[in-house]
């Protein structure tokens, strides 16, 4: 019997690197000179800066770190060189899932997809965004302060969401605590006048389209001629998409996960809170490892198990409690969590 | 080192480490399955197998141990089958139920399953409540330890998806497998006689028999050959048959039985050859009625040593592969039930019982126009009519307003019912709406339950309530408990109509005139109505058509024989008819309520059916006693809190019950007014414990006028 830790791991998706995630890369891998070599060959090869320059800047920029095009490799980058960090004589990996552009992520992680060609895809991705996408998101709460889910709050977005008329407007990403918005201008002026203040939210966030909605239909079949679907594979670890479905090595159907892929995972709702309680449930992991850059995922990830009283989570002060004493949630990109998971 | 003869899981378990480590792997031929569909098979009978290992392991947490190991193949119905194909499954298919599951987005079969063995409330199937395979996702009802008693509805299901307006895609098939011990019993016969009879006169019946022939019944060998000489050349009946150990031939079967179902709307009886692995359930020891050889004979069947061999040989999973995922599959489920193991359980009565009356509830529907109404005869004419005929324009008045409805039974529709209460129905409404069925009261209400399963609200009759008895089982076993095994999740809305009681003026004997209804009286969440004459009888099936539809209930409506052609209290007064109204015009009757005659203080006499049309004879006889005579309506359950109203105040109490002495509903009526804190006399007049004989021989046995005249001015002298 292993003594090993099981852990799931979850990638981050876009808006993980902001000013304190400047250097990340220099910082926590530099012993990994070839990964990021092929990364800057993959942005040299499309004429584009290199990502260990954009990490390497003395200071933060939020149209150089944030834009799409640079953002997306940039965080493929961190995330996938904090994977390799991970000890494994001490964890053993059962399941990996992300979190909308985390998807392209676990692909790689898993080893669906060979670790350049998933740079390829998220650069690639990237770029079709920045030329070709449209609307935006807008983030709001649907649980309380001890991040239990809100009736009251729930009532607010399901109303605005019923109130759309002929504005374009969905749900882009169930996202923990978080309730993810994808909308067209008027969609999104409709959201930022209809939800009432809370904190921050509703929080429309900067450089990002109106991802996983239907507002991106005409980015799928560009995305299936930039990227055929021979370069996926089964993956050696079994993923669990933005749908809720696992996709194990050898039951791997490859058409099907280049479809889901490069279809209906940028066309459709991600249900990523789903995605996470699927992970807990059929693999039962110890921890959750979240890959950094930044420690911002830790969040959604906890709020979706307190959602289905995982382990007997019941709110935020019982999980920060809990995760200090017997770590659950492990996320790299907090120095001191990630001391508990790299050797 | 050889196996214990007693722990056959670790026998089974470790020659499956033990040959694939080796090589010593069963010869396969070429198959069609593409790896990924072979490889995707694989993981679910791993699934499956480790599911029924842990479940080995873990006595005292989980709680059922029927297992489904040997049937893995049965994975092969769930790809060849559409995810909308309604199954009825033998308890041994967690193998079809996690391979379809696994087409339905975010689901967690393994979780889930788990949560089912460990009885937690959180168990999405049931609630904890039992074992039970199934899903609303997956188009499963749950079922647990059937005794075939499933296969009647499964064959009215099929029949429901010929009429048209049903729930389901109106080309899909049904499944509906079992056991080759279960087949010989006599609902599987029953229900199989009734899909080939159907198909024998052209009838569409897009229906897949699965029989899992394991050649075991316990501990029983099932006669060699018997199967296929018992299905083979049977009329109506197309037999096929696959080895399903083996995912290739079983996939095969599959996919030419449900094709088949599917282009031709006849029935299939797929003989599914397989295997039964670790005996009956965990309590069962083979070794006490197989020998060893025996035993290890059929271990080597194993079906997950053949689709690894087809693996291997095709060359989509090397041994090390295998034996890694055997592996994986244990220790993940391990983890999982460690998990499940801390959920909630169902701790108190309330908690169990919340969904046995479903807590579905559909729209009612609008009342149809007084011209569509007169149309089918319904309005009023100013003729008083008795209880069959009132039932008869109520029914068409339900046939109209609700076009999810439909009447069937023995003779109810070119005959129009032995009593004339169907009359011309089937000329209103088209045999669709009314139909006549074979002689077998198990499909009359198995073709109820299937039916409702599809989104209809059946009407079936049983002739007499003595033809009741055989087939009770399909309302107690089967419809009564949908609602409990599933959450409410899944319901089987009807209104049974039942022709029964006393009376016939000596005519029939006990066949005819059976008066005993305790069967219906302990089914949890069963409604019983019995009305006692026509207003009340219209007023009150509507009441239940209502709480079918609308609440999703199973309803009993008991119609007096003996009242059905009924006109007068005393001779040539025509009091016990009336007029049909149309539901505008209308009061109406709700679940409950009971009604009462009279308002003295000085008795009360309770009764139903003929017994409160006898008390009603008898109140003239009542002189100088102020009475008051309460219709209690509702048999089951008992409106306690409407009959103590109704009995408040009076010093005296008469229970008139035409049923037997003995488990009649006057003993709970007696002893619940006794609860209640009544403390006036109460007495009862009740039939005899006998069976009604023929002539008038038959009125010695049953309450009369002068009994309940005697007994009153005996109370109240």
């Amino acid at each position: 019997m292993s003594n090993k830790k099981t852990a799931v791991v979850i990638c981050p998706g876009r808006g993980t690197y902001n000013a304190d995630e400047l250097g990340y890369l220099r910082r926590h891998h530099s012993d990994k000179k070839s990964f990021i070599d092929m990364v800057d060959r993959v942005r040299a090869d499309a004429g584009q800066e290199a990502i260990s320059d954009i990490d390497a800047a003395n200071k933060f920029s939020p149209a150089r770190h944030g834009s799409g095009e640079n953002a997306s490799l940039l965080i493929y980058a961190c995330a996938l060189a904090d994977f390799f960090s991970i000890d494994r004589a001490q964890y053993d990996i059962v399941g990996i899932t992300g979190n909308s552009m985390g998807w392209y992520l676990s692909l790689a992680a898993g080893g669906a997809l060979s670790l350049e060609d998933g740079a390829r895809l998220v650069n690639g991705m990237g770029q079709i965004m920045t030329e070709h996408g449209k609307g935006g998101q807008v983030v709001y709460p649907t649980v309380d302060d001890e991040w239990r889910q809100s009736a009251k709050k729930q009532k607010l977005i399901d109303n605005a969401l019923s109130m759309v008329g002929n504005l374009t407007l969905s749900t882009s990403i169930h996202l923990g605590g978080m309730h993810v918005f994808a909308g067209g201008d008027r969609g999104i002026r409709h959201l930022m006048s209809e939800l009432p203040k809370d904190g921050v939210f509703p929080l429309r966030l900067r450089g990002h389209s109106a991802f996983h909605s239907p507002q991106l239909d005409h980015i799928v079949p560009m995305a299936k001629t930039a990227f055929s679907a021979d370069m996926f594979g089964g993956p050696d670890t079994p993923l669990i998409d933005g749908q809720g479905n696992i996709w194990s090595r050898f039951s791997t159907d490859t058409d099907a996960l280049y479809d889901y892929t490069l279809g209906r995972q940028i066309n459709g709702t991600y249900y990523f809170t789903r995605a996470v309680q699927v992970a807990a449930k059929e693999f039962a992991p110890d921890v959750f490892i979240v890959l950094g850059p930044g420690g911002t995922m830790g969040a959604p990830v906890a709020q979706s198990l307190i959602q289905m009283n995982w382990r007997g989570l019941e709110g935020k002060t019982n999980f920060q409690k809990r995760n200090k004493d017997t770590p659950v949630i492990l996320s790299m990109g907090r120095d001191a969590q990630r001391a508990l998971v790299t050797t | 080192m050889a196996a214990n003869i007693f722990d056959r899981a670790a026998a089974l378990d470790a020659a499956f480490i033990s040959r694939v480590q080796s090589g010593d792997m069963p010869e396969v031929s070429a198959g069609e399955l593409s790896a990924p569909i072979l490889a995707d098979v694989f993981d679910t009978q791993l699934m499956n197998r480790h599911l029924d290992l842990m479940a080995r392991r873990t006595k005292g947490q989980t709680f059922y141990s029927i297992g489904s190991s040997g049937h893995e193949g049965l994975a092969a119905l769930a790809l060849a089958s559409r995810a909308t194909d309604m199954a009825f499954l033998h308890y041994r298919d967690a193998a079809f139920c996690i391979q379809r599951r696994k087409a339905v987005n975010g689901s967690t079969p393994l979780y889930d399953m788990v949560l089912s063995f460990a009885a937690s409330s959180e168990d999405p199937v049931s609630g904890g409540r039992h074992k039970v395979l199934g899903g609303a996702e997956i188009y499963v009802p749950p079922q647990t330890s059937t005794i075939a008693s499933h296969l009647p509805k499964a064959v009215g299901a099929a029949h429901s998806l010929c009429l048209g307006g049903g729930e389901l895609p109106d080309d899909s098939v049904v499944l509906c497998s079992f056991g080759d011990a279960s087949s010989n019993h006599s609902t599987a016969q029953g229900a199989i006689n009734s899909a080939a009879w159907a198909a024998y006169q052209g009838s569409p019946m897009p229906l897949v028999f699965i029989c899992e022939d394991n050649d075991l019944g316990i501990s029983v060998r099932t006669p060699k050959g018997w199967i296929e000489a018992n299905y083979k050349n049977r009329p109506g009946l197309k037999y096929m048959s696959c080895d399903g150990t083996d995912i290739e031939d079983a996939m095969r079967g599959a996919r030419e039985a449900v094709d088949f179902a599917r282009t031709r709307r006849r029935p299939v009886f797929l003989h599914f050859k397989t295997v039964r692995l670790m005996g009956h359930a965990g309590a069962d020891i083979e070794g006490k009625y197989s020998p060893q050889a025996e035993i290890e004979a059929r271990e080597a069947r194993d079906p997950l040593l053949k689709t690894a061999a087809h693996l291997m040989s095709r060359g989509v999973m090397s041994g090390e592969d295998i034996l890694a995922a055997y592996q994986e599959m244990r220790a993940r489920i391990d983890r999982i039930a460690s998990d499940v193991f801390t959920r909630p359980k169902l701790t108190t009565a309330a908690e169990v019982m919340a969904p046995i009356t479903s807590d579905q509830h559909r729209k009612a529907l609008d009342i149809p126009s007084r011209e569509a109404l007169a149309k089918v005869g319904c309005e009023r004419d100013g003729r008083h009519i008795p209880l069959n005929k009132m039932i008869n324009k109520t029914l068409a008045e339900i046939l109209l307003t609700y076009q999810n409805t439909f009447v069937f039974g023995e003779d109810v529709a070119r005959k129009g019912g032995v009593y004339g209460v169907t009359l011309d129905l089937l000329k209103q409404f088209g045999a669709k709406r009314v139909q006549d069925t074979l002689l077998d009261e198990q499909t009359i209400l198995g073709m109820a339950i299937g039916a409702a399963h599809n989104g209809f609200v059946p009407i079936p009759e049983i002739q007499f309530l003595a033809y009741l008895h055989n087939a009770e089982d399909q309302i107690r076993g089967e419809a009564a408990t949908l609602s409990f095994f599933s959450r409410g999740q899944f319901t089987n809305p009807m209104v049974i109509r039942i022709a029964g009681l006393g009376y016939q003026r000596g005519f029939g004997g006990h066949f005819h005139n059976d008066n005993s209804v305790t069967v219906l009286r302990d089914i949890p969440g069963l409604i019983v109505a019995c009305p006692s004459h026509g207003a009340d009888a219209r007023k009150m099936l509507r009441e239940c058509v209502r709480l079918a539809h609308v609440e999703r209930r199973v309803v009993v409506f008991l119609e007096p024989i003996a009242l059905y052609g009924t006109t007068d209290i005393a001779e040539g007064d025509k009091a016990w008819m009336s007029e049909y109204l149309a539901p505008q015009d209308d009061e109406i009757i709700n679940f409950g309520e009971v009604s009462q005659h009279g308002d003295g203080d000085e008795l009360a006499i309770l009764s139903y059916g003929n017994g409160y049309y006898l008390s009603r004879q008898a109140e003239p006889q009542l002189t100088g006693i102020k009475s008051r005579i309460i219709d209690m309506r509702w048999l089951a359950p008992l409106p306690m809190a409407a009959i103590l109203d109704a009995v408040k105040g009076c010093r005296n109490i008469l229970i008139v019950d035409e049923c037997r002495r003995s488990g009649s509903l006057s003993e709970e009526l007696m002893t619940r007014l006794i609860e209640a804190g009544i403390t006036v006399p109460i007495k009862r007049v009740t039939g005899h414990d006998s069976f009604i004989p023929l002539g008038n021989a038959a009125y010695s046995v049953m309450p009369s006028v002068d009994d309940i005249v005697a007994t009153a001015k005996e109370m109240t002298s």
